[in-house]
């Protein structure tokens, strides 16, 4: 049903309310409410005011038939109403039968997808992550040796010196110690390595999020693993890495990955693109 | 008095002089239509309240006209006898 045929029932729905009101309040009624479903936008709007008219006619012909009743509550003046056109059946049978047509009408709304369009109506905010490359680690380069140290022990050199010709040395007791330099690093060769994501024409997270997620309000994140060519396609099937705790949201995540499929900005090393795996997140959100 | 009636004469009573149509109604006092008709129509019909059409051309405005409601000295002061035995602060 599309939101013009929803809007054109909702007003036939309310016309025919009003025309059931008594004598010349029917005329009134249908041209003021028809003002006010103007005012109204968006079909739940319209819907709500419809049955409000409805049960607003049965409180107003209750009224005017009763005045006496007229404190005795909305519920009986429906019951009331709907009696005098079908006084064959009992209140009881008359509860059931109100119950089981406004279960009807929650069924059909849900069935028909108009519950769909009222949560659609939501905005979604959406986020893309990006995580670390686990799959390819930059190189470390190896860690520094430690420099070595070596001491020799002290040795006392006070007795006796021989008289040798060299320059006079006040110092009775020398301290050698040998200290090795600590050796030059081996500068590692610094890849400049840039993890590939989702790029431009990337599609929408939106586009991908589970209809019945949304109406459960169900949100989450999922890491999803890709594996990437240069040219941005996947070269495998994409998996999940870490679950987002929802099934439909993590089918929903995969399927999302791959239809990116040559929309992913490859992993780049020194500038040039290199087939590589990352994994970054979809963030499944309702705001 | 019920709650409901309570805050529609809450919304005349900012403005009493102020026609309010159905719609205007029910967005300031949040009710539904099935609960704000049969309160604007039992207190028209006790003298609180007088309706007339809007004066515009519904061909010309391309909409049907709508029913304004003002409240009648006699509502103005009811319902202000109303507000005052309860006190401000009464309506949440």
């Amino acid at each position: 049903m599309t939101a013009h045929e929803e809007a054109d029932l909702a007003q036939r729905l309310l016309v025919h309310a009003a025309r059931k009101a008594p004598g010349a309040l029917a005329a009134r009624l249908e041209e003021e409410w028809l003002a006010d479903l103007q005012t109204r936008r968006g079909g739940f709007a319209r819907w709500r005011l419809a049955l409000g008219c409805c049960w607003a006619t049965a409180v107003i012909a209750r009224e005017l038939r009763a005045p006496q009743l007229a404190t005795s509550g909305a519920p009986r003046a429906l019951l009331g109403e709907l009696r005098q056109e079908l006084p064959g059946l009992s209140r009881r049978s008359l509860v059931l039968l109100v119950s089981a047509a406004v279960q009807a009408l929650l069924l059909y709304g849900f069935a028909s997808g108009f519950a769909h369009r009222v949560v659609r109506a939501l905005p979604v905010v959406s986020h893309v992550e990006f995580l670390e490359d686990k799959a390819a680690p930059r190189p470390v380069p190896p860690p520094l040796a430690h420099p070595k140290l070596l001491s020799v022990p002290l040795i006392d050199l006070a007795y006796p010196m021989p008289q040798l010709d060299l320059p006079r040395d006040d110092t009775s007791v020398t301290q050698v110690r040998e200290v090795l330099a600590p050796p030059k690093p081996i500068p590692p060769h610094a890849v400049n390595r840039v993890a590939g994501g989702p790029g431009k024409e990337f599609p929408q997270t939106a586009d991908f999020y589970p209809e019945t997620s949304r109406r459960l309000e169900e949100t989450g994140a999922a890491h999803v693993q890709v594996c990437v060519d240069t040219h941005g396609r996947l070269t495998a099937d994409p998996v999940i890495a870490r679950s987002s705790g929802s099934r439909r949201l993590d089918a929903a995540a995969l399927d999302l990955a791959r239809a990116g499929s040559g929309h992913y900005v490859p992993t780049t090393e020194d500038g040039a693109a290199v087939n590589a795996c990352f994994a970054y997140r979809i963030r499944f959100e309702l705001n | 008095m019920s709650l409901q009636t309570l805050r529609v004469l809450e919304a005349f009573l900012e403005q009493p002089t102020r026609e309010l149509a159905g719609a205007d109604l029910a967005k300031r006092g949040q009710l539904a239509s099935g609960t704000l008709y049969p309160i604007l129509l039992r207190l028209e019909a006790a003298g609180w309240f007088v309706s007339r059409w809007e004066s515009v051309d519904p061909a010309h405005v391309g909409r049907p006209r709508r029913r304004l409601y003002r409240l009648t000295p006699g509502g103005l002061a009811r319902a202000s006898e109303v507000f005052a035995s309860f006190g401000q602060g009464v309506i949440a």
